[in-house]
């Protein structure tokens, strides 16, 4: 276990460092000549030559990729140019937000997905499959910031059921201020003891995590049913079978268990997607995470912040890709050998 | 009566077009699928003839009807600027899917030759190629897109060329896997010692094998190509008006979603189709085509 | 910067105006009361985004700081005079190089300290000194006597309406330059903390969040709190107008600052909801790179907007504007030669240049207001009636920090072919557009058409004096330097902001008052 783990940590760090050169890449070889676009359309040769040596590109590329690698590795991400923060205590503060609300659709994500994809192999083909596939088909096309908009409309514009944006009532900061210890508002809330808050946050909370887990569900959904109908194939399962088990168990503790294996890896698969797709729904919902930051970012051309949000999400996901790797290593012993 | 096509195993008795016919019957869903693909591309295609208002999905603007709910004369309303919604959706037909097209056209191309060496040469090649795919899969997708489209000016060239970035290292390692499984078969051991030349067994052998998982692959991305290049869009990193891009027309729209809904609505679902058509489709082909791999996702 | 509201997202964020109300005398009395008396101002942008130095802030601060300060005179909109504010009465010598101020008596800051002449000429000396926000008003001010404990005496350098610029929306404000005691005003100011004499004194700050800025009532404020007044207003940053709109339905927020006009116009006869419009003194303008465009160009691209268009896809957001200067203001004319949307003449004039239909295209870049979704109409037209004269407008939408550098870059290199933006006067007097919008400026601020003509800056420079000397003269030449601006086209005055707000029926005594842009006076309504 310890060598496959120190294995697979050092193939993360590998992987990092490479995202690293990608992003490097992004910035100083992606816009043809950087100092170029710096020195605007019409710039003379002289002005690009300036240019280039104020953004530090007449040294040698190796020379620039050290010292942007030390400037990640020490903190310094750049400084954004909209919020004229650096960039880094920008992602810091935005995270949590973001966080909350992609664990908050992983969770609903994997309570929809998992049973679905189970009634869906329980008797294949027939309308309650074909019903679920379509489903989770129609899970994953969706484009999730016309569903945002469109969930808005229906069930806070016009039926009025729950908040249209926000983290929670604002108005509520008057009566049972909240408490900031971990940034995630939820948590903020249960550890105060903040009832009112706490229910105020939650109900915020519904329409984005249900958009944010249309994708993780279908994906789930898909997964587990093909699994379970692979393991359903399996030696030991027909044995249980003929053993006489009643179908539930066979499915419940049999198929399930092989299958929970993939889902896990699904999970962490889905985490980096949803990651990203906050990008498109939190500036709709008005939910002060990464995603509002990112598309703040764009319209400001701000290249600094941009590039640390991808850096961060990209570290994340590779980061919860290890974890899930790690914990299922320390379960299931085979895996190891891969 | 209805086997499970994730189990059914291709039966070799049968001829493949029977074949074809019964799976086709067996799964409702690819024929769905197969259908509105067929219509989505029809549309393109007729768009100029269907299209009430063609000269809509281009400069034409008429701001004294501008905000028009759906109606005979405009079956899916006018936008803020009053060019036909309906019009501009039919146009909408050519520009994603397309994106979709050039998009995985250059993916396969860069792909499928590093996946082929790396798998069939293996070595140092195959590890350098694959740990630059580790690399470039690290990224959540459409994060590198996205990031890519950010720093490039916005266009629809910027957007084929960001996500044709992000998306050639599925194909490196799908070809890898494929290549890599025949290269290690005794009979190509055998062409080997025969001295038979290693384009030969490329083209010959490890190719042919390659096609149909590729196709599969290719049908089941479509979708998700399409609704990068909307999110993208939706941004304003990608077509920019009058392009009558479907995700721009949501970000548009975006401002006067309340009480005017149908500026969003419209050009929404019908990128919501047009993904589920082709993920029907997709999914549809993988079980009927190559059923070992449906488990993937 | 300012002039400009940089939205956060979607058109229409409302800011909140949270008030407070209470009944008469009770203040702070009873939770039931004190949570009736809030007042909340919705907007859809950060309000505070310029600092908290009432000397400089110059951007939306003043829908905040206008219920925290206050100036000598104030604008009223109903008379078209100046009321007296902290000043009580004024008068000038008859060449307008001399004006005496009484100030009222027993006025205190909200450091308590006591509002004097002495403390006025402080502020006001330091105000100029620090040469920021619209601290041009004060350039004619020579010295200032203070000859007793309550009159100010101004000495100008040459004639100046001086009582109406001191009525003006920035750097205007009277406020306690000894707040700070012995430290740094401004560093102490930016804490933040406020120093005026106003109804409201700031209560909390959060940078950045939906509940921005909260104001309570001043309890030492000179105009008493008897009578019912609202004692608490929050601002409430809320990007999308849909959001406000819902807000505003359930009794959230008090006062919505903007929303799509179609949204406004479904508002009306919802059930405690009341609809005011009102013409402002703010249009929306496209300053035209006189420096990449030549005269025919120009003016052919002033042809080529399709004005009457506009107004109709704005649907009662826009009305049309005449010549430079909005009606309701000294040196508006309602008959001046202007252009029409006429795409023949526009194809003449690109053809002068040697472009338009069949000839070789013209490219044009064009910057707006990222979210803005009036400014994407107007692009999105533009767009459309250019193409027909072969002329391709590349649209960018940029946050407006960014649109702004890149207006300004040292670079021409880089700067955009026409530049998009609102106007607005900082006193009820047209000088603001001339002074701001054409004269030279060697590093361009505002003057984004990049306009240099020597005669019209000659003009500019000498026109308020006149107006204060001899109105009519003044006037004439107001009208003499549109006729001629217009000529030369450096900018395409598209339309004039029609005011759309919506707010509860929970209060009454508001009125719009153009001289302050979308400024609520708090105290002055009756919950």
């Amino acid at each position: 276990m310890l060598v496959f783990a120190a294995r697979r940590i050092a193939l993360a760090i590998g992987v990092i460092a490479g995202v690293l050169v990608v992003t490097f890449a992004v910035v100083h070889l992606v816009p043809g000549d950087p100092a170029a676009a710096w020195a605007g359309p019409h710039a003379t040769a002289a002005q690009i030559a300036r240019a280039r040596r104020a953004l530090g590109l007449d040294r040698p590329v190796p020379a620039q990729l050290a010292s942007y690698f030390a400037g990640i590795a020490t903190g310094n991400w750049g400084t954004s140019i909209h919020t004229h923060q650096p960039v880094l205590s920008d992602i810091a503060s935005a995270a949590p937000a973001s966080l909350e609300l992609v664990i908050t659709a992983l969770l609903l994500a994997v309570a929809a997905g998992v049973p679905l994809g189970l009634v869906s192999a329980r008797r294949p083909g027939r309308p309650a499959d074909q019903l679920i596939r379509a489903g989770s088909i129609l899970g994953v096309s969706m484009p999730i910031f016309w569903m945002a908009l469109i969930l808005q409309l229906v069930f806070a514009q016009r039926l009025r059921w729950l908040p249209a944006a926000g983290e929670y009532s604002p108005a509520l900061l008057f009566t049972h201020p909240l408490v900031r210890r971990t940034g995630l508002p939820v948590i903020d809330a249960l550890l105060a003891g903040n009832w009112p808050m706490l229910g105020s946050t939650l109900v915020h909370l519904i329409l984005p995590a249900v958009v944010v887990a249309a994708y993780p569900a279908g994906l789930i959904a898909r997964m587990v049913r093909a699994q379970v109908l692979d393991a359903l194939g399996e030696a030991h399962i027909l044995n249980a079978r003929a053993l006489g088990f009643p179908e539930r168990q066979v499915f419940g503790r049999f198929a399930l268990k092989l299958a929970w294996t993939p889902v896990a890896a699904a999970v962490a698969l889905v985490f980096g997607y949803s990651l990203v797709n906050t990008f498109l729904v939190e500036s709709i919902f008005d939910w002060p995470g990464l995603g509002s930051y990112a598309a703040a970012s764009i319209t400001t051309l701000d290249t600094p912040a941009i590039l640390g949000v991808t850096l961060f999400v990209a570290i994340a996901y590779v980061l919860a890709n290890l974890i899930v790797d790690l914990a299922q290593a320390a379960i299931d012993p085979r895996i190891r050998l891969r | 009566m209805i086997e499970s096509p994730v189990l059914a195993p291709p039966d070799a008795a049968v001829p493949r077009g029977a074949r074809a016919l019964r799976a086709l019957r067996a799964n409702p869903l690819l024929l769905a699928g197969a259908a509105l693909v067929l219509l989505i591309v029809l549309a393109a295609v007729l768009a100029p003839l269907l299209a009430p208002y063609p000269g809509d999905a281009g400069t034409a603007t008429h701001p004294f009807a501008a905000l028009r709910p759906p109606s005979a004369a405009h079956p899916f309303g006018t936008d803020e600027v009053g060019r036909d919604i309906l019009s501009r959706v039919l146009y909408g037909a050519r520009v994603s899917p397309l994106i979709a097209v050039v998009v995985l056209a250059i993916a396969c191309a860069v792909g499928v030759p590093l996946g082929v060496a790396a798998g069939f040469f293996g070595g140092w090649l195959d590890e350098a190629i694959m740990r630059v795919t580790d690399v470039f899969l690290a990224f959540p997708p459409l994060l590198l897109a996205l990031a890519l489209a950010a720093v490039l000016p916005a266009s629809l060239v910027s957007v084929t060329v960001a996500i044709a970035a992000s998306w050639w290292p599925w194909y490196a390692r799908l070809l890898r896997g494929q290549a890599a499984s025949v290269a290690g078969r005794p009979y190509i051991e055998a062409c080997r010692a025969l001295g038979i030349s290693r384009a030969r067994i490329v083209f010959r052998h490890i190719l042919p094998n390659s096609v149909t998982p590729l196709l599969v692959q290719v049908s089941l991305d479509v979708g998700g190509v399409i609704l990068t290049a909307s999110a993208l869009s939706f941004l304003g990193l990608g077509a920019q008006d009058p392009v009558p891009d479907w995700g721009l027309m949501v970000a548009e729209g975006q401002g006067y979603f309340t009480p005017d809904w149908w500026l969003v609505t419209f050009p929404g679902l019908a990128i919501l189709l047009t993904a589920f058509a082709f993920n029907l489709l997709g999914d549809g082909l993988r079980d009927m085509l190559d059923p070992r791999r449906s488990f993937l996702p | 910067m300012r002039r400009h509201r940089a939205r956060a997202a979607a058109p229409g964020a409302a800011l909140a105006l949270l008030l407070a109300a209470c009944g008469g005398g009770s203040y702070g009395s009873g939770g039931k009361a004190a949570a009736s008396a809030v007042f909340t101002y919705d907007t859809y942008t950060q309000v505070m985004v310029d600092g908290w130095d009432p000397a400089t802030e110059y951007s939306n601060g003043i829908i905040a700081m206008s219920n925290m300060y206050e100036t000598l005179t104030r604008y009223n909109p109903v008379t078209h005079q100046l009321d007296p504010l902290l000043a009580t009465r004024w008068s000038h010598s008859p060449d307008g190089l001399t004006w005496t101020f009484q100030l009222r008596h027993g006025v205190r800051f909200h450091t308590g300290r006591l509002m004097t002449a002495q403390a006025a000429r402080a502020a006001i000396l330091r105000t100029k000194r620090l040469g920021g926000g619209a601290s041009y008003i004060w350039g004619a001010v020579k010295s200032i006597d203070t000859p007793g404990p309550f009159t100010l005496v101004f000495h100008l350098s040459y004639p100046s309406p001086l009582a109406l610029e001191a009525s003006a929306d920035y750097s205007a404000y009277i406020y306690d330059t000894r707040a700070a005691g012995q430290g740094s005003l401004t560093k102490w100011l930016n804490a933040p903390h406020d120093a005026g004499t106003g109804p409201y004194t700031l209560q909390s700050w959060h940078n950045g969040q939906e509940f921005e800025v909260v104001l309570k009532a001043f309890r030492g404020y000179w105009g008493g709190w008897s009578g019912r007044h609202f004692t608490k207003v929050v601002f409430r940053v809320v990007p999308q107008d849909t959001t406000a709109a819902q807000l505003l339905r359930a009794g959230q927020v008090s006062f919505v600052e903007q929303m799509s006009p179609s949204l406004w116009a479904s508002l009306r006869g919802a059930p405690g909801i009341r609809l005011v419009s009102a013409p402002s003194w703010q249009n929306l303008l496209a300053q035209l790179n006189t420096q990449a465009l030549s005269l025919p160009v120009r003016q052919a691209i002033s042809y080529a907007t399709d004005y009457p268009g506009i107004i109709a896809a704005l649907k009662g957001a826009a009305v049309p504007s005449s010549g430079i200067v909005p009606a309701g203001l000294f040196g508006h004319f309602t008959n001046l030669p202007s252009y029409a949307y006429d795409p023949a003449r526009a194809a003449r004039l690109l053809r002068q240049a040697g472009y338009g239909p069949g000839r070789r295209p013209l490219s044009l870049t064009l910057t707006y207001t990222a979210g803005d979704s009036n400014e994407q109409v107007v692009a999105t037209l533009l767009k459309s009636t250019l193409a027909r004269l072969n002329v391709r407008l590349s649209v960018q939408p940029l946050a407006w920090a960014t649109q702004w550098a890149k207006g300004k870059s040292a670079s021409p290199a880089a700067r955009q072919d026409i530049f998009v933006e609102y106007w607005w006067p900082d006193y009820a007097d047209p000088y603001s557009w001339f002074v701001n919008l054409l004269q030279t400026q060697k590093q361009p601020f505002f003057n984004l058409s990049y306009y240099s003509d020597r005669t019209l800056d000659s003009q500019i420079a000498r026109v308020e004096s006149l107006v204060a000397t001899n109105p009519a003269a003044g006037s004439a030449l107001y009208r003499t330097m549109q006729v001629e601006i217009l000529r030369q086209a450096p900018i395409v005055f598209l339309y004039n902001t029609n005011y759309q707000y919506a707010m509860t029926t929970t209060f009454s005594g508001f009125q719009v008052n153009p001289a302050y842009p979308n400024v609520v006076f708090a105290y002055d309504l009756r919950p």
